[in-house]
C-alpha cells in the first residue's frame, strides 16, 4: 500500500514537472492571436454583460468572449491562485482593491452603479409597505450572506434605517448570491428580500413585487472593471473594458436596470 | 500485482489524497484553534451530527421495507421503483433542493396545504435539513440494503419458519441479524453523504446559524470572509467523516 502511494504521488509529479513548460493558460494561443477574451463577472452582471458580450462579438468577428459569472470574491480568488481572466468586472470595490494588491490591474474603471430595492412575492403575504416593515413581527426575511457584496450592503440599508437588529432577527436564511435570494422570493418561501434594482429583469418582474428604498438610506454600489495584468490578449481586453464604459455599453447597462457611474 | 496496474491504482490514490494533503498545508495552523474552537463552529458541527444522524436513521427506517419490496417482491413498475429511489444519487443537489421546494415549501404540493391549513413550515428549519439530507442519502441505504438483501442466504431463514419460528422472530432473530453488516456499510456511506451535504439543504433549508446551518454551509459562508478559517473548518468536516468511516466500517465488515 505504501508503495502504491508512493508510485501516485511520484507519477502525479512527473506529470506536474512534464505540464509546466507548456501548462500557461492557452487563452489567445496558436495562430489566432488574440481572438478569444475570457470575462470575469459579478453574477449579478450576468444578464447584462450577456447581451454586451453578444454586441461586442458582432463588431469584431472570429471574437469570443467567455464568461465566468459567480460572486465577486469567489472570482477574484479564482484569478489570484489561476489567472486565468482578461478582465475582471467586480461588484464591489473591495474584490477589485483585493485582485489589485495582489495580482494586478490596469485600466479600472468604475463602469456601472447599482441601488437596492426590497422584493416579496408578488401577492405581499407579510404585507411589506416601506423597508420599516422588515422589522416587523414574524417577518420572513433572505439577504445574502454576509461578504456577500449585496449581503453587505443590504446590511447597510438595515443599519441606515436604524433596524439593523431587529432586522436581523427575522433573517431566516443567508444565501449565496442575489440570485438565490430573488429564488427563495419568487417561489414563495419567504415573505422579503433585499436585491439589486438590477435583479429585478424583465424575466423576474412578473413573479416578485419591488418596493423602491428611499435614496437616503439607500445604498449604491460602484462596480470596477479592469484589465488584469498578465492578461495574454490585453489589446483585445482594453478594447473590452473601453466598450463596457463607452456609449453603447452604458446604453445596455440602463436597459438592464443599472444607474450610470456619476 | 502488475507494475503497470499499480501505477494506475496509485494515480487513483493521490487523486484523493493529493487535494487532502493541499488542505492540510493550506491550514492556517497557529489560528486552528481558536476558529475550531468558536461558537459558530462547534454550534455548526453539532447540527451536522445531529443532521446526518438523523438522516440515516429516517433513511433507515424508510429504506429497509423499500429495500425489502425491491429485493422480495414482485410488482410491475419495479424497475421504475428502483430508477427512482436512486435518481437523488445522481441529481445535481441543488436540483433536489428545487424538487423539494416544489413539494414541501409553503407554496409547494403539500407544503403549501400544510401552511395554509395547520400554520407549519418545514422550510429554514432544522426539519428540513433533515429533509434534505434524507434524500439526498437515503438512496445509498436502499441500495446496501438491498444488495444484502438479495445475497442473504434465504434458506436460513426458511429453515427458521419451518421450525415454527413466527414471522417476526425469523426477522428480528435472523434476518436482521445476518444483514447487520450492510446495515451498518449503508448507514456510515448515508450518514457521511448527509455530513456532507450542501447543495439541496441551501436550497431548501436556506442557510440560518444554529438551525439549518450545517458544517458545509459554514464553510461556504466561512469563505467568503476568511478563506484560511474555511479551509480549516473543511479539514474539521473531513476528519470527522474519515474517522467514522475507518471506524465503524473497519468494525462492522472487517476490510482490512
Amino acid at each position: 500500500m505504501r508503495r502504491l502511494v508512493a508510485l501516485g504521488v511520484a507519477a502525479l509529479t512527473l506529470m506536474a514537472v512534464g505540464c509546466g513548460s507548456s501548462g500557461e493558460p492557452t487563452i489567445a494561443a496558436g495562430g489566432n492571436q488574440e481572438r478569444e477574451i475570457t470575462v470575469f463577472a459579478a453574477s449579478s452582471l450576468t444578464a447584462a454583460f450577456t447581451q454586451i458580450g453578444k454586441d461586442f462579438e458582432a463588431t469584431n468577428p472570429g471574437l469570443t468572449v467567455t464568461f465566468n459569472f459567480g460572486p465577486s470574491d469567489g472570482l477574484a480568488g479564482q484569478i489570484e491562485s489561476e489567472g486565468v481572466a482578461d478582465v475582471f468586472a467586480s461588484a464591489s470595490p473591495t474584490w477589485m482593491d483585493d485582485l489589485a494588491s495582489a495580482t494586478g490591474v490596469t485600466q479600472r474603471t468604475d463602469f456601472a452603479q447599482n441601488k437596492l430595492v426590497i422584493i416579496t412575492p408578488p401577492d405581499d403575504p407579510a404585507g411589506i409597505g416601506s423597508i420599516q416593515d422588515l422589522a416587523g413581527p414574524s417577518v420572513q426575511l433572505v439577504l445574502a450572506a454576509v461578504g456577500v457584496p449585496v449581503g453587505d450592503y443590504a446590511r447597510q440599508v438595515l443599519r441606515n434605517v436604524g433596524i439593523a437588529k431587529a432586522a436581523a432577527g427575522n433573517v431566516v436564511s443567508n444565501e449565496q448570491d442575489d440570485a438565490s435570494v430573488v429564488a427563495k422570493i419568487a417561489s414563495g418561501e419567504a415573505d422579503a428580500g433585499i436585491v439589486y434594482a438590477s435583479d429585478v429583469t424583465e424575466t423576474v418582474a412578473p413573479t416578485v413585487h419591488a418596493i423602491e428604498i428611499p435614496s437616503d438610506v439607500n445604498v449604491i454600489a460602484t462596480y470596477p472593471i479592469a484589465v488584469v495584468d498578465g492578461s495574454k490578449s490585453t489589446d483585445l481586453a482594453r478594447a473590452f473594458v473601453r466598450y463596457v464604459s463607452g456609449p453603447d455599453g452604458q446604453a445596455t447597462l440602463r436597459a438592464f436596470g443599472f444607474l450610470l457611474p456619476t | 500485482m502488475p507494475a503497470a496496474l499499480a501505477l494506475i491504482a496509485g494515480l487513483g490514490v493521490a487523486l484523493v489524497a493529493l487535494p487532502l494533503i493541499g488542505l492540510i498545508i493550506r491550514t492556517p495552523w497557529s489560528r486552528a484553534g481558536d476558529i475550531l474552537g468558536s461558537g459558530s463552529a462547534r454550534t455548526a458541527l453539532r447540527l451536522s451530527l445531529i443532521v446526518a444522524t438523523t438522516s440515516a436513521l429516517v433513511g433507515l427506517l424508510v429504506g429497509f421495507p423499500l429495500a425489502w419490496a425491491l429485493a422480495r417482491s414482485q410488482f410491475r413498475g419495479k424497475a421504475l421503483v428502483r430508477a427512482l429511489v436512486v435518481l437523488p444519487l445522481v441529481m445535481p443537489p441543488v436540483v433536489g433542493g428545487v424538487a423539494l421546494l416544489s413539494a414541501f415549501g409553503r407554496r409547494g404540493l403539500v407544503g403549501g396545504p400544510l401552511y395554509d391549513v395547520f400554520g407549519l413550515q418545514i422550510t429554514f428549519t432544522v426539519w428540513a435539513a433533515v429533509l434534505a439530507s434524507t434524500f439526498v442519502s437515503f438512496p445509498l441505504l436502499v441500495l446496501a440494503l438491498e444488495v444484502g438483501l438479495r445475497s442473504l442466504d434465504v434458506r436460513l431463514e426458511d429453515a427458521a419458519s419451518t421450525m415454527g419460528a413466527p414471522r417476526w422472530y425469523v426477522l428480528r432473530r435472523v434476518t436482521l441479524p445476518l444483514l447487520a453488516p450492510q446495515i451498518a456499510a449503508g448507514l456510515v456511506l448515508a450518514w457521511a453523504r448527509a455530513l456532507g451535504e450542501f447543495g439541496a439543504t441551501i436550497t431548501f433549508a436556506g442557510n440560518l446559524p444554529g438551525r439549518t446551518q450545517t458544517l458545509p454551509l459554514a464553510v461556504f459562508e466561512q469563505l467568503q470572509t476568511d478563506p484560511g478559517g474555511a479551509i480549516a473548518l473543511s479539514l474539521l468536516l473531513v476528519t470527522v467523516s474519515f474517522v467514522v468511516i475507518v471506524t465503524l466500517r473497519g468494525r462492522f465488515l472487517q476490510t482490512r
